[in-house]
């Protein structure tokens, strides 16, 4: 016990000498913690987003290696209503929401399903958008998208994502195999392989990464999409932001910030260019 | 296409960083850790033990998440309970080389106790004899000795490290690992089974350092092996 408390105030220490350096990926963090009392101009000079850009087409990285995608569009846009600049922080996806409550961030917009399990952890803005999942198998197969269908096949999905969830409450209990992958990709190469006979995911997403390619052309999604009876069950409200729970401030700014662009005509200009041809915003 | 490698080849300056910061901490530590476990003190086995036993018997992933998240919620409370808005941001170039040196050192604190013990206490036993203090004795006796039985676990360790530094990407630090999958998922759908290329791509690159640094390694073995003849102990 002590050595952890010795290390932490190395780590400490040294971050005060390390801090001014900035990294790529860290955001420009202000060499000196600002006193609590000057309050700023703008209530948000600087809002610090956290992406994982590993999910085309909703973030992602350019060759440039610029974030990019309808994640990070709409977060520049909500910059943009609260008069602040967007700071994009990476983070992988198993430590998003341990860096927000660390204050790595301030905001989470990296297409985060709102679920009733990550409210207890945190906050959520409504949806800014929410699409379908489907399960993924063989066209020739012609199943729908009933549960029962899925007896005795192997499917792959995305560990700690809200398909995961519906494939462990619904299709295992229906007698499907689910396997659990730390990345979507891995999913789609073990389909190739032939270790899996699908996948769950959400319907953007798999026709982009798998569907549209040469591997997926045999494949389609089952009945179209998973059953609209077991999204609030499974799949909650759609992708939201999420901010730590005492900031409700910053919440209603960004409630605020999603409905303006969503009158002003931004937001479907958006999604018309990341996602064309797919209705994102949902029921 | 080509962009691609080359952002991957920029990770490869941020894992070796990484890895030969790492490497010094832990080799520091671990001098110290072994130092701990052979002295005549009591308290000092006993910290040195705690040190690696307790580190060793964590995954570095979890210590990794620890410190890192861990870190900064401790660092965020302080500066807060003086009166600030928030905390310093940990460094995580700097919170890697630290966790992952951290970690390594209860490993190198095992290697260098093992290596001290083969020096035959005669050796120092003589130094002493001659007026040598003890941290003479150590540095002119002892360590040209043991440098070689540490070697071959020590080019261990730093193969298990370097590859240990994979896990930097968890705290978003642009390695090469975080990089080849970022390109993997950016260049999807434009070049077929991007995801198996950039990752293949990594592997290449952490093969070559790996294998540039067993060459220098046993070189290094064979340099300080000069006084003993092959087979002999």
């Amino acid at each position: 016990m002590k050595h952890l408390f010795l290390s932490l105030s190395v780590i400490a220490a040294a971050t005060l000498a390390g801090c001014s350096k900035t990294e790529a990926p860290a955001p420009a963090a202000p060499a000196a913690p600002e006193p609590a009392a000057a309050a700023p101009a703008s209530q948000w000079p600087e809002l610090r987003v956290a992406i994982d850009p590993t999910y085309k087409p909703f973030t992602y990285k350019t060759e440039a290696g610029e974030p990019a995608g309808f994640d990070v569009d709409v977060a520049k846009a909500l910059c943009d209503e609260l008069k602040s600049k967007c700071v994009f922080v990476e983070q992988a996806w198993d430590g998003m929401i341990p860096g927000l409550q660390a204050k790595k961030y301030d905001a989470i917009i990296s297409s985060m399903s709102i679920t009733e399990e990550r409210k207890q952890a945190v906050d959520f803005t409504g949806k800014y958008y929410n699409t379908p999942s489907c399960v993924v198998v063989k066209s020739a197969l012609n199943l729908g998208a009933e549960a029962a269908n899925f007896k005795g096949k192997k499917l792959g999905v995305l560990k700690a994502s809200t398909q995961e969830k519906y494939a462990m409450g619904e299709l295992k209990a229906a007698g499907a195999t689910v396997v659990p992958y730390d990345a979507q990709d891995q999913v789609y190469l073990d389909i190739k392989s032939g270790r899996l006979d699908g996948t769950v995911a959400d319907v953007v997403e798999v026709n982009g990464g798998f569907l549209s390619t040469p591997d997926g052309k045999d494949y389609s999604c089952a009945g179209g999409r998973i059953p609209v009876e077991f999204d609030a069950k499974y799949f909650g409200a759609g992708a939201g932001v999420a901010i730590r729970k005492e900031d409700t401030a910053l919440r209603d700014a960004l409630d605020a910030g999603i409905k303006a662009i969503r009158d002003n005509g931004k937001w479907k200009e958006l999604a018309d260019k990341h996602v064309p041809g797919v209705d994102i915003w949902g029921s | 296409m080509t962009t691609y490698f080359l952002s991957i080849l920029q990770g490869l300056l941020v894992t070796i960083g990484v890895a030969l910061g790492a490497l010094v901490v832990a080799a520091i530590l671990g001098l110290a850790g072994a130092a701990a476990k052979l002295s005549p003190y009591k308290s000092l086995n006993w910290l040195g033990d705690i040190y690696s036993t307790v580190i060793r018997g964590v995954p570095d992933l979890v210590w990794m998440l620890l410190l890192y998240f861990g870190g900064q919620i401790l660092v965020n409370d302080i500066a807060e309970a003086l009166g600030f808005r928030r905390g310093p941001q940990i460094n995580p170039f700097v919170a890697g080389v630290l966790t992952i040196g951290f970690v390594y050192g209860a490993y190198m604190t095992e290697t260098f106790r093992g290596a001290i013990m083969s020096v035959p206490k005669g050796q120092s036993e003589a130094g002493w004899a001659f007026g040598m203090s003890r941290f003479y004795t150590f540095r002119r006796m002892v360590l040209p000795q043991m440098v070689r039985f540490a070697l071959p676990s020590f080019t261990n360790n730093w193969l298990v490290l370097l590859k240990a530094t994979a896990l930097v990407s968890v705290i978003g630090l642009a390695d090469i690992t975080n990089l080849a999958k970022q390109a993997g998922a950016a260049a999807r759908g434009q070049i077929p089974g991007a995801a198996i290329i950039f990752m293949a791509f990594a592997g290449v690159l952490y093969l070559l350092i790996s294998s540039i640094s067993l060459y220098l390694l046993r070189k290094a073995e064979r340099r300080y092996s000069v006084g003993v003849k092959r087979g002999d102990f």
